[in-house]
């Protein structure tokens, strides 16, 4: 039946068909190819060509506010404008030539001047300098920072050869403000100092960025626009009062020139909840203007220098020794002004008096070295380092402020014959002032430390906010035997010489002074300077706020008397500020010798 | 069982020889009729399409046109916003404390020390209970130690000479006496704050 002539046609036909099939399967398979197998690639590429234009969208860095949600830095934009000095010099050729009637460059560059407030020859100059690096220069940087108003006269110029590029900006409306905490951020975009870096997780924007398809008029094709949408930073709110703040910075600033000190701080704590609300020093930092502030005031030095504290350190054995040592406020020691102890050890009063029997509130008055290292002796060493390390002395604190020293506490099997009793009286160890806040907060607070905060909160752009993570309070003495500390210290205030100065009309306050010695750094101390401070808390039945003031070096009056005005002033406006109600109570005052 | 009784008479009755075999004559089905093609139907589908493709193109149109309106809209919100930045730039520093304070501290007001209350209750005074001091317990005005770049040059409302970093200089008074010498005590301690209570 098959002969070879029927065959034949038969076989072409299989074979064509087997070669269409071929073909088509080829297709087929990279059609699949194409369309499943590759199809993200190729739809991903598609976009990158086919969407001409893609901008940035920037996220706006978080502001940072006070308690009451003031802006202490927010975000602006500022524009860095550009030139392309290739394009002003054909420009000008065409000009010269008659072929355009454009503005020349030596018009429009006297307009540029007026703008931004340069000089002509400024503006032509960096013209002349580009285009002698490079004849062919395209790019000459005309002004950095540029405010919007000053950017928008430049593009109104309309000139094709001037360019300004916005980029994010920070602002710190209230300047020097609660700067020394808030810090900066470089003109980079990079926090460079203070919480804008210890917090830059909660500020910092995430940038988004927008694709799209331009008609040739500029208008965006409908239907083409790809976004990914920036997210802003976090708010960051601090337990700072702007409005207090200011007010101590203006007082210290006027005491530490008035006192010729090197420098000078306040600090005011809420007892109740150990909040920072203000943290006051000078010199310090404008963080609008950060560059033309000296390297040594950038920083905090609240947070950051630590110092022997000197007698302010009485109050705190005094507090030991009745809660470990069974003492009260009336208790008695035999102390002379120039006092030898058993192990060799001799302490030295400020002033020479014969043998006194001192009351401990006597001690705290006349603020006798010999008479605390006496009462230091009713109870061991290690009993006192322990007390002092849970007022939280050396252990830094959990403020949260960028770069935040901790004092230095040694070990008390490592203090020697004399540190033994220096340690009473606040010498032969270091302190900061937010470590010397928290252990008179805690005296204030019935015993109970609270750990010191300055951030109240962080509040996300989607609205979850965030509080910082603190310490366990801590319960370091009896509340009698905080009673009784502050008892001995408001009447370290109503019976001392500086009492008069100290009165806060209306308020029953109580506090401690401390001369402390500064280190020479040489292994002895500098003759003649010191390190004054001044720790007190009001209303002293109940106290709300504590207040440090220090000076550094003061000249004027070279003891803790000259920070006496200062701390009198910020614990009126303190208690004024947050309508603390006057009392009606009387003292108690107690005898100064048994 | 209606079915089975329609069927059994005719078995029962004799068969019966019919002298021709009948025709069997059956209905013929009607001719189907040539279906005239439904011009409608077309017409509708045509016209759905036409309206279809309109429709579409009205859309187009309205989407283009709404482009343009959205892209003038952009523009005019961008004008906006640079009118919004420009205005902020202007303000920025003048709700700093240390403006507001110069300001008040030239037209003489003073920062005064302790507070009163009074207790609504008994209508008790608490507090010092004192007129105001007439010295400020500090001088933003004179020693403005607070810096703030962002006003440092913007003069105060309240005295346009000055600004917070930089006092106006003393007025010298004009000369009534004509040349005998009338001259005021030097100003030894700062200069007199304006006292206006």
């Amino acid at each position: 039946m098959t002969t070879t002539s029927t065959r034949s046609p038969r076989r072409r036909t299989v074979v064509a068909l087997a070669v269409v099939l071929a073909i088509l399967g080829a297709f087929l398979v990279r059609l699949v190819d194409i369309q499943v197998v590759n199809a993200d690639e190729h739809v991903s590429d598609s976009m990158d060509k086919a969407f001409g234009a893609s901008q940035t969208l920037y996220g706006t860095r978080g502001s940072i506010v006070d308690e009451t949600g003031q802006t202490l830095a927010g975000s602006i934009l500022l524009y860095d404008c550009q030139l392309d000095p290739l394009l002003i010099t054909q420009i000008d050729a065409q000009v010269v030539a008659g072929e355009s009637t454009a503005t020349p460059w030596s018009t429009i560059s006297a307009e540029v001047a007026e703008i931004t407030g340069q000089s002509v020859e400024d503006v032509q100059k960096i013209v002349g300098d580009a285009l002698a690096v490079n004849p062919q220069s395209r790019y000459a940087v005309l002004a950095k920072a540029v405010k919007t108003e000053q950017s928008r006269a430049l593009a109104d110029l309309g000139v094709p050869y001037l360019h300004c590029i916005a980029h994010p900006a920070r602002t710190y409306p209230d300047g020097a403000v609660a700067g020394n905490v808030v810090g900066f951020v470089g003109s980079d975009g990079e926090p460079l100092e203070g919480l804008e870096l210890a917090q830059n997780r909660c500020l910092a924007a995430t940038d988004g960025s927008l694709a799209y398809q331009q008609g040739k008029d500029g208008v965006t094709i409908p239907g083409t626009e790809r976004e990914v949408p920036a997210v802003d930073g976090g708010t960051l709110q601090l337990t700072i009062n702007r409005d207090l703040n200011w007010y101590l910075q203006q007082l210290i600033a006027e005491q530490v020139q008035d006192m010729g000190a090197l420098s000078g701080g306040i600090l005011v704590v809420e007892t109740a909840t150990g909040k920072i609300r203000a943290a006051a020093e000078y010199p310090t930092v404008d963080p609008n203007d950060f560059a033309s502030t000296a390297e040594g005031d950038l920083g905090s030095r609240i947070f950051r220098a630590t110092f022997e504290p000197g007698s302010t350190f009485k109050a705190l054995t005094a507090a030991t020794v009745i809660d470990a040592g069974g003492q009260t406020p009336t208790s008695t020691v035999v102390a002379s002004g120039r006092e030898n102890f058993a192990n060799g050890a001799r302490v030295n009063d400020a002033f020479n008096h014969p043998a006194y029997t001192y009351t401990l509130a006597g001690v705290l008055m006349d603020s006798s070295n010999a008479g605390i290292s006496r009462f230091s002796e009713k109870v061991d060493p290690q009993t006192r380092y322990d007390y002092l390390t849970r007022f939280g002395i050396g252990q830094g604190t959990s403020s949260g402020a960028y770069g935040e020293e901790a004092g230095m506490l040694h070990p008390a099997d490592s203090w020697g014959d004399q540190m033994i009793y220096n340690t009473s009286y606040g010498q032969g160890l270091t302190t900061t002032m937010p470590e010397l806040a928290g252990a008179y907060a805690a005296l204030a607070n019935d015993g109970l430390r609270m750990p010191l905060s300055l951030v109240e909160s962080c509040t996300a752009a989607d609205g979850t906010e965030v509080t910082p993570d603190l310490p366990d309070p801590v319960q370091v003495v009896s509340p009698q035997t905080a009673t009784s500390t502050r008892e001995m210290l408001e009447n370290v205030f109503i019976q001392g010489a500086l009492a008069k100065t100290l009165n806060v009309q209306g308020y029953r306050v109580g506090g401690k002074t401390g001369t402390g010695e500064k280190t020479d750094g040489a292994g002895g101390y500098k003759s003649g300077v010191y390190y004054t401070t001044m720790v007190g808390m009001a209303p002293i039945e109940d106290p709300e706020y504590v207040v440090v003031v220090t000076l550094d070096e003061p000249t004027k009056v070279r003891s803790s008397a000259a920070n006496a005005t200062a701390f009198q002033k910020a614990m009126t406006q303190v208690l004024k500020t947050y309508r603390v109600m006057p009392t009606d109570t009387a003292p108690t005052l107690l005898p100064k010798f048994g | 069982m209606s079915v089975e009784a329609t069927a059994r008479p005719l078995a029962s009755v004799a068969p019966r020889r019919d002298a021709a075999p009948r025709r069997r004559l059956e209905v013929v089905a009607e001719p189907e009729r040539r279906r005239r093609p439904r011009l409608v139907y077309g017409i509708v589908a045509v016209l759905g399409a036409f309206l279809i493709g309109a429709a579409q193109m009205c859309l187009s149109i309205l989407t283009t046109q709404t482009s343009y309106e959205i892209s003038s809209l952009t523009q005019q919100q961008r004008q906006l916003t640079w009118d919004r930045q420009i205005l902020a730039d202007d303000l920025a520093g003048l709700s700093s404390p240390q403006y507001l304070a110069a300001n008040a501290a030239a037209l003489g007001m003073v920062i005064d020390e302790s507070p009163s209350f009074v207790r609504l209750s008994d209508g008790a005074l608490l507090g010092a209970g004192q007129a105001a001091s007439w010295i400020s317990t500090i001088d933003p005005y004179n020693r403005g130690s607070v810096a703030n770049s962002l006003v440092a040059e913007t003069p105060l409302v309240t005295e346009p000479d000055a600004t917070i970093v930089a006092p106006p200089a003393p007025e010298t008074p004009a000369d009534l006496t004509g040349g005998v010498s009338n001259t005021p005590p030097p100003i030894t301690e700062g200069l007199p704050t304006p006292s206006t209570h």
